[in-house]
Parts: structure tokens; sequence; C-alpha cells
């Protein structure tokens, strides 16, 4: 391997060992460490300049106890689990509304494509927190849909959505759409119509051949829109904080107590620690979902 | 060729009694303000291996997705075996497409994919099996019944498709130009295969091609199109013998055309005519199929292979022209001379290179006599 | 004293080299009257920036995290105690504070709890926390004798059942909802013992179903338009809920209690971080908002009482005469005030407080 090959695939490496493994590494290192009224408010800090019996005390400092403290706790897996149902099934929500979506674009005219996918992509133009206030505004009490089902005489009563679960299941399909409608539509448009047309010459109806051959075909957008849905809303803050009402438990507001309210970084980290274990599970599923279909194509 | 063996003529088409398996009458498809089928009748039969054959854009796919039931003919009544199938889905229909692209589906296997069909229509399980191992076996595709369709080569893949539109014994099959996306060599081999499967299992084959080599190859009739008509239906033979038109004569092979001015030659041959098409040039001695009134136009259509080259004009032959060699190509065993005559017009001869190079008696710049028979050209009116 | 989630600070604009002197400033938002900010820089020659946080943790994540690049910053009291002790500030310099002279000592007494001998604070703003009530809608569900000015109101369960009808919102902040709830059961709201802090579990649960939502802001526009007809939050942000009806004009008429057990009285205070850019800045920022012309006006504009005695012939005779701005001596007497928890015990506290709203 020459020196310029060799330059040339270290680039990614150094991005993910600089943006990824360092912070890491660093929040793992808290983790282990215990709170202090200091800056920052840890310790211990690793002093560089009494060289390696500093490092060595260091190291003699660390202890697991804020990862045994999350076990004393119910709290702290009530919160990973119901975070885990939230995500689960906002994901699945996602991928109902998506799908269709997805699937009416890749069957639409060539012409009209690059218009529907700017409509999917254009609420990315406004800020994400004033599309959630906006839904605030939509889902509360006297909000647009209460005003309108009233007005249509379907319920009588306003429906209570805003600071809900319902709500919080509404902000995240909403806010999620297009990462699970832009890989689902790529892997329908990419797939060739004539495949429909084979199975059907085959004697499948237009419904089993969408069920034996369509759904199938598009598996891996289906994936990869699952996971682009489910790793974030897991780890999600705003939207429960703003559409959610106060019985909703999500780990990212357990995080956010530890970290502001308690001032207890060490904990905080070890609740974040954990919590990116949870994901790495979904995560090299996915990757080893995309190095499957990478080989498929080739 | 392969099919010297004797075997009994098969030309139903040539029987008032035999009921043709497909029956297209008048059909004509418009998609807008474009006519992709402009009012054809056309007749198929039962194990027939039939070609239909143009240029791209000729509407051959057309009439082709037609018979699969993809489009429904704007006007014009298409059965098959007696039944009118205007109301029958393409899933309902006894008939399977072999996709240009193969339409593999590629998250199922070998087995998976031919075995696609008959899950369809709920056959039992050793039923599947059964008939799954048969299409293996006719294709030579055992080896690899568990592979996905990405894991084997362009042909198999070929022949995969092939398997699964025959697994369920369709009375008809549809090829959408099956060999495109192989090469030259594979495509020749694949030919003769795709001929002795059509021959084991008595499918009726309709080949949609681009390819006139291929479809005179394979077909036991073809019918060539043209802007969303057909111009001639007939053996591949008699296509090329006695096209109907110049556009088939010229779309089939190399061909000589002469244009020129007919008039009856009496005390010959029944239809003897002289064709006269130039200034000192002897008028070609010809026979017309149809009558020819004094001094109409007419073109005759001659291939290069019926002419021979010599020093001296060959008196068994009617007919005889002088001119000089302006091109040679050789193509091993046989070559190709670009003759032009006094009047200008070129003609192409071809003659078999029994000789070494070497010795070969004619060469560029030479003076030389075209002689061909009566017989050896067809007069067209169109 | 999170008001809202929002961080809407922006990144600390360290490392600016330009040539003018600057001073940052980093304030609650809504705050100030904005033209003190221009007569600041019209008098000093001092560029300003005037950056602006909705959240006490946030402020106190950026300088627990080091060089937060701002020269001022106004923390709450009990956020300040720890603060000082891990080393955030450094010590004001009073030789170059003349208006500190004008400083009120009934408030520098009581701020002296959290920053003895108010080394390194000095006060900016104070207020209580009480009882926003919508005078009409609350006799309307609970007749014309409703408790309004007593912690009753909001921590019986059967004032509260009938109130949940007009709806009620709370602040959404341990630290304050605790101390209020031990005031309403006798005990002292100052405690910092895990028994006696648990106290205030079952009250807070025995309401929890009938409040309609914790939350530190959105009761301003809530109360404002009717929404809900009682409100458990920040004086000046009540007082602003008052003023946007009466302009509106929509038939809501808000008034603010201070309870008669006696609310939570707090203080923001404006220090300087030790590793602030421009200190002799941050001083000559300190000294000009403790002139007694310029903290008056800033009053004016937020309703919220100052901790400067001097500027009370300046302030508007709406704002002085308010005693629920300016309470008298009796309702003084009757306000406590709250140290900051250790750390064990802001555990206990914030998780008693999950438990409250969340039932896990």
């Amino acid at each position: 391997m020459n020196l310029r090959r060799l330059l040339l695939i270290s680039v990614p490496y150094l991005w993910l060992t600089a943006l990824f493994l360092v912070p890491f590494l660093i929040v793992v290192k808290i983790s282990l460490s215990t709170t202090a009224i200091a800056i920052p408010p840890y310790t211990p800090t690793l002093d560089l300049a009494q060289g390696w019996a500093g490092f060595k005390d260091f190291l003699s400092q660390l202890s697991f106890d804020n990862f045994t403290f999350l076990t004393q706790d119910d709290l702290y897996w009530k919160a990973y689990l119901s975070s885990l149902q939230i995500a689960a099934l906002s994901t699945l929500f996602t991928l109902i509304v998506a799908y269709p979506i997805a699937y009416g674009m890749a069957r639409a005219p060539d012409e009209w494509r690059p218009t529907l996918l700017m409509l999917i992509i254009l609420p990315f133009w406004t800020s994400f927190l004033i599309r959630v206030y906006a839904w605030m505004g939509i889902l509360s009490d006297e909000g647009l849909l209460n005003q309108f089902l009233l007005w249509l005489g379907v319920i009588s009563s306003p429906l209570h959505i805003m600071n809900t679960s319902k709500a919080v299941y509404i902000g995240i399909v909403y806010t999620y759409l297009p990462f699970m409608i832009l890989p689902i539509y790529a892997a329908l448009d990419k797939m060739d119509d004539s495949l429909n047309e084979a199975a059907v010459d085959l004697g499948a109806s237009r419904l089993s051949a969408f069920w034996l051959v369509t759904l199938p075909m598009s598996r891996p957008g289906v994936i990869a829109g699952c996971f682009l849905v489910f790793i974030p809303a897991l780890g999600e803050y705003v939207i429960p904080q703003l559409l959610g009402g106060s019985k909703t438990l999500m780990i990212g507001k357990v995080l956010w107590d530890e970290f502001f309210s308690n001032r207890d970084w060490p904990v905080a980290s070890a609740v974040a620690v954990v919590l990116l274990v949870i994901l790495i599970v979904p995560i090299v599923l996915f990757q080893r979902n995309q190095q499957k279909q990478q080989e498929a194509e080739s | 060729m392969a099919q010297v063996k004797p075997q009994i003529v098969f030309d139903p088409w040539n029987d008032p009694k035999a009921k043709p398996l497909i029956q297209c009458r008048s059909i004509t498809k418009r998609f807008g303000d474009f006519t992709a089928i402009d009012t054809i009748d056309l007749n198929i039969y039962e194990k027939e291996f039939f070609a239909l054959l143009g240029p791209s854009g000729c509407g051959k796919t057309t009439l082709m997705r037609m018979l699969a039931g993809f489009e429904t003919p704007t006007e014009g009544k298409i059965t098959i075996d007696g039944q009118d199938v205007a109301q029958v889905p393409p899933n309902k229909r006894a008939v399977n497409m072999m996709f240009q692209s193969y339409a593999l589906f590629p998250h199922l296997s070998v087995w998976e994919n031919i075995a696609f069909g008959l899950k369809r229509e709920h056959a039992p399980k050793e039923r599947i099996e059964e008939r799954v191992a048969e299409m293996l076996r006719l294709t030579r595709l055992e080896k690899f019944a568990r592979r996905k369709p990405h894991q084997i080569s362009g042909g198999q893949r070929q022949r995969v498709a092939l398997a699964r539109s025959l697994a369920k014994a369709p009375k008809l099959l549809l090829l959408d130009e099956p060999l495109g996306a192989l090469d030259k060599k594979l495509r020749q081999d694949t030919q003769f295969e795709l001929m002795d499967i059509q021959e084991r299992t008595g499918t009726t084959f309709v080949i949609v091609t681009h390819d006139q080599e291929e479809a005179m190859t394979v077909a036991s009739r073809v019918a060539v199109m043209n802007a969303g008509e057909i111009m001639q239906i007939a053996t591949p033979a008699d296509i090329y013998e006695q096209p109907n038109s110049v556009y088939v004569a010229d779309f089939i092979g190399d061909v000589n055309i002469i244009e020129g001015n007919a008039s009856p030659v009496s005390g010959g041959p029944e239809g003897a005519i002289s064709i006269a098409y130039g200034e000192g040039q002897d008028p070609v001695q010809a026979i017309a199929t149809s009558p020819v009134t004094e001094g109409a136009k007419v073109f005759y259509a001659i291939r290069p292979e019926k002419i021979t080259v010599s020093h001296q004009p060959d008196p068994d032959r009617a007919n005889h022209a002088f001119g000089k060699i302006i091109d040679i190509a050789y193509l091993g065993n046989i070559s190709t001379y670009r003759v032009q005559l006094a009047n200008g017009q070129l003609i192409s001869a071809t003659m078999t290179n029994a000789r070494r190079l070497e010795r070969r008696a004619f060469t560029w710049e030479d003076e030389v006599w075209l002689s061909w028979t009566r017989t050896a050209g067809v007069v067209l009116t169109k | 004293m999170l008001k809202t989630l929002i961080p809407a600070a922006l990144l600390a604009m360290c490392g600016t080299m330009a040539a003018a002197e600057e001073v940052h400033v980093y304030n609650w938002s809504d705050y100030i009257d904005e033209s003190l900010l221009k007569k600041f820089e019209d008098e000093t020659g001092i560029k300003l920036i005037y950056d602006v946080f909705d959240s006490n943790e946030v402020l106190e994540t950026k300088l627990l995290s080091g060089n937060s690049g701002y020269d001022v910053v106004v923390p709450t009291g009990s956020f300040i105690e720890r603060q000082i002790q891990a080393g955030v500030f450094q010590k004001l310099d009073y030789s170059k504070l003349p208006n500190a002279k004008y400083l009120w000592d009934t408030i520098k007494d009581r701020t002296a709890q959290y920053d003895p001998g108010n080394a390194y604070s000095v006060n900016y703003m104070w207020g209580t926390t009480g009882l926003g009530v919508n005078i009409d809608k609350v006799k309307e569900v609970m007749g014309d004798d409703a408790p309004v000015d007593s912690l009753s109101l909001v921590f019986d369960p059967k004032n509260m059942e009938k109130l949940q009808k007009c709806g009620v919102m709370m602040l959404d902040a341990p630290t304050e909802m605790i101390p209020a709830a031990l005031r309403y059961l006798g005990e002292d709201p100052n405690s910092k013992d895990p028994a006696v802090i648990a106290k205030a579990e079952p009250v807070l649960a025995a309401i929890r179903p009938y409040v309609q939502k914790f939350n530190s802001s959105e009761y301003i526009n809530a109360l404002a338009n009717g929404d809900i007809c009682v409100a458990f939050g920040w004086s000046g942000d009540i007082l602003q809920a008052r003023d946007r009806a009466d302009e509106a004009d929509n038939g809501v008429h808000i008034a603010y209690h201070i309870p008669k057990e006696g609310a939570l009285m707090w203080f923001d205070q404006m220090a300087i971080p030790a590793d602030a850019p421009n200190p002799e800045g941050a001083l000559k920022f300190l000294n000009f908002m403790m002139d007694p012309q310029n903290i008056a006006a800033a009053s004016n504009y937020v309703n919220y009482a100052n901790g400067n005695k001097e500027s009370q012939k300046y302030l508007d005779p709406a704002v002085l005469d308010d005693p629920a701005i300016y309470p008298d001596q009796a309702t003084m007497d009757n306000l406590y005030t709250v140290t900051a928890y250790p750390p064990k015990v802001q555990r206990i506290v914030t998780r008693l407080w999950t438990k409250v709203k969340s039932g896990t």
C-alpha cells in the first residue's frame, strides 16, 4: 500500500477518532469520576504535567460507583425502557406514515419527483424548534386541531393531546418523517418496475406482488430509515420536553436532570455511556445491513 | 445448421382447418396522439416459434405487452385459445413472459425464483419441487439452485429467467429480446438452446427482437414490423427469398435494389418481364409473381450471393452486366465485391473463397461480368 | 430557576480581538430596559455585548466548564453560593464600585447568606414566588371566600380538585416547590434534612393529578389568556401576565398574592467570573447598574424590586407602592430564603421531584 492510499484511508478514521472516539473517551472518563464543587465539577482531572506517576494516581481514583448507582434506583432502567418503547413505537408509526408517501413518490411521474422531494425536505428550512412550537399551537386544547374537529362536530369537547405521550409520538413522527421517507424512496426508486410486472405475470395479484417483491426490495431502505429514526428518537429530549407531559419519562430528560439539576456530571456521563451501549446494538445491526446491501449490489 | 434431420413439415398456417392459438383482429394501440400499433391482424399457431422483428420503436414490444396483458388494445380483439382476453388481467393469463432485463427477484434464490409462479397457484409442495427440479435440469442450472441472482453469470441469469417463465408450462411464452444482454458467442449458443427447449417443451414461443439474424435462426415464422404495421409474415426462407417489399428485402440481409421500368416479355415463362434500368444496360430478365403493366415502376431485389463474378459473361444465365470492381470485402470464407456498372449503379456480389487468397482471380479495378439467373431476384412493386 | 429549556444563549464570543474595549454581559432574558445598554456604551465608550439565558442550570454549566468568555453574569442566590465554592467568581474590588453606597442593607443582609460579606456579588433584582390568580374565575369555581392569599389554595387537594376545572400551572423547579410545600406543612423550608424534605412528597403527590402542567414559563401566557386560573410562579412573571391581560383588555384580571404563610424570596446577583476577559469593564458595568437612576429604570421596566435603596426615589409609584413588588415590612419579615442543597441532598430533591411528576 502506498503512502497516498494510506493517507486517503486514514482521513475517515482520523475524523472518527477526533469526532467520536475522543469525546466518547472523555465521557467514559467523566463517568468514572466523582463530583466535586470545582471547575470542572468532578475529580480526578488528569494532570499531564505530573507524568506517569500522575497518570497512575489518576487511574487509581477512577471507580465504577456511578454505574453501580444506576442499578440502585429503578428510575434509570424505567427511563431506558420507556425511551426504548417510545422510540420503537414512534419508529413503527413513522414507517407506517412514510411508506405510502415514499411509494407514491417513487410511482409519481418523473417530472414531479424533484418537486415532491423538495416538499419533503422543505420543512428543514425552518428551525426545528419553531416547527415543534407550531405543533403546540395545533395540538393544544384550544389548538387548530381541536377547533377544526369541534367545528366538524366530530367531537363535543376538546381532545387532550398536548402534554401527553400522544403529542410526543406525533412530534417524533413529524420530525423524523423525512429520515424515513428518503431511504425508502431511494430503495423504491432504484427498483426496476419490470420486477413487479414479472411477479404479476407469474400469477401474483397486485397486492401479493407488492408483498412478495416491492416490500422485500425496499427492505434495505426500510431498515436504514428505521435506524435513522430509532437512534435519535431514543435519546430525544426536546420533543418530549415541549410536547409531552411530565409523565412522559425519557432518558434524555433524566440525563438533563443529572447534568443540570443535580450537577452530577459523572452520573450524567454514566447514563450517557449506558445509552450509547444500548444504541451500539442497533448501530451494529445497521452497519451489517448496509454491508450486506453493498455486497448484494456489487 | 442444426435442423438438417428429416422432419415432418410444420406449417399449420397453410392449413385452413388449423385453429390459431392467438388471434389478433384489427388491433390498434394509441398512446395519446401516438399510434404504436396500427390495425394489426395476426395469427399464431400452437407450437410455433414466432418472431416479431423490427427496429426499436416499431411497436413490437407494445404488441407483446398486449399479449401479456400489461397493455390493453385501444381497438380490436385478442383471443388466446379461443377466449377473448380483454378482461383477463396478466396474472390470470396462461401466458408468461421473459423480460429483457430478466427481472429476476434479487432477494430470492434461483430455486425460489423458478418456484415463484408455481407457489402463486398454490401447487402442492412435491409438485413444486418436482417441477423446479425439472426446469433446473432443462436449463442446466442444478448446481446454482441455492445461489442468488447476483452470484451467477449473465448467461446463467438468462437461463433462470427462461426456466422461471417456463415453470408454469404456459400455453404461450413471450420473450422480450431474450438474448440482447449476452455477448455474441454466447448469444449464438443460446439461440440453439432456446430452439431445443422450445421443441422439447412444445410451448408456443413469441420472441421480440431487433436482430434479424436471431429471428431468422430461431423462428418458424417471422413478422417484420415497421412503424406500428406488420410488413410481412412468412417463414425465414420466404422472408429472405420472397420479400414482399423493398423494406423487408432491405431489412433482412444484404440486397441489391435495382429500380426500373417493367415490360412483359411474350413467349417466355409465365410472368416473365424485362426491367429497363439504365442507359446502355441490358434490361434485367425476371419473373413477376403478380401481373405487371407495361412501363410500371418496379424494384428488382437480388441478393449478392445470387450473382457470380467472372471475366466472361456466363452463358447459362439470363442476366449480365459489365462493370468495374471498386471495393472488395474479404470475410475469410467469402468475399463481397462492389461492382460499379456503366450507369453508375453499384451491385454487390458475393463469391465463396474456394481458392487461397494469393491465387484469387479478381482484384481492384478489374473489369468483370456479373451474371445471374432469371429467377434469382424478386420483383417488388412497393 | 429554569425558565424554559431553550438554551437561547449563544456561545461566548470569546477571542474577539477587536481593538475597542468590550464587556460581555450574560443576563436573564427580558430582564432589563434596553435603553440602558445604549446609555452604558455612550457613557463609558465600552462596547457592550449583551447576551441572555433562560435558566440558571445553563448558566451554571457554562461557568463550570470554564472560559465562558463573559465578564458579568447574573445567577440566582442559591446557585451563586455553590459557584463561589467552586471558585467560579473573583472578589469584587469595592474601591471601584462607588455606587455600592446606595445598596439596601436589608437586601445585603439577606444575600450575605449566599455570598458572605457580599464579597463576590451585588444584587440586581429580587422577587418572591407566589400565587397568580385569575380573580373572577377562581371565585366562580370556589366561591367568594376562596383562600387566594394562602398556600392552601394550591396545596390542599380539596381546593385543587375544584381549581383543576379552570386550570393550574406550577413552576417546574423543585428548589422552589419543595420549600413551599414544607412551609405549608409548617416545616423549615430551608431544611437540608432528607427526612424533612421527604415530607413534601405526599403533599405534592396529592395535588399532582390536578396540576395541568409543571412549567416555568408557559404560565405567563396561559394566565394572561385565561387558559388557567391559578399559577404558582415568580412575582415578576405574574405581574407581566397581569399587564398583558390589561393591555389586551380581554376581561382577564390577574392578581399576584404573596401567601400569608410566607413566600420564598430570591435574589439575582451580578458577579464577575474569575476568568473574565475584562474585569475592569465588568466593574464599570456593575457600578453603572448600581446608579440609582439606572437601576430604577430597569425595575420600572421589569416589575421587579431591586437591592438599591436610593433608587426608590426614582421608581414609578405604581412599582414602589405595589405590595406585590415591594411588600410591606410585615410581609417582608415573613419571607424566607433557601440556600443551596449539598450535592447528595440535591440528588434527593431532584429525584423526589421526578417521582412527583412522573410517578416513577
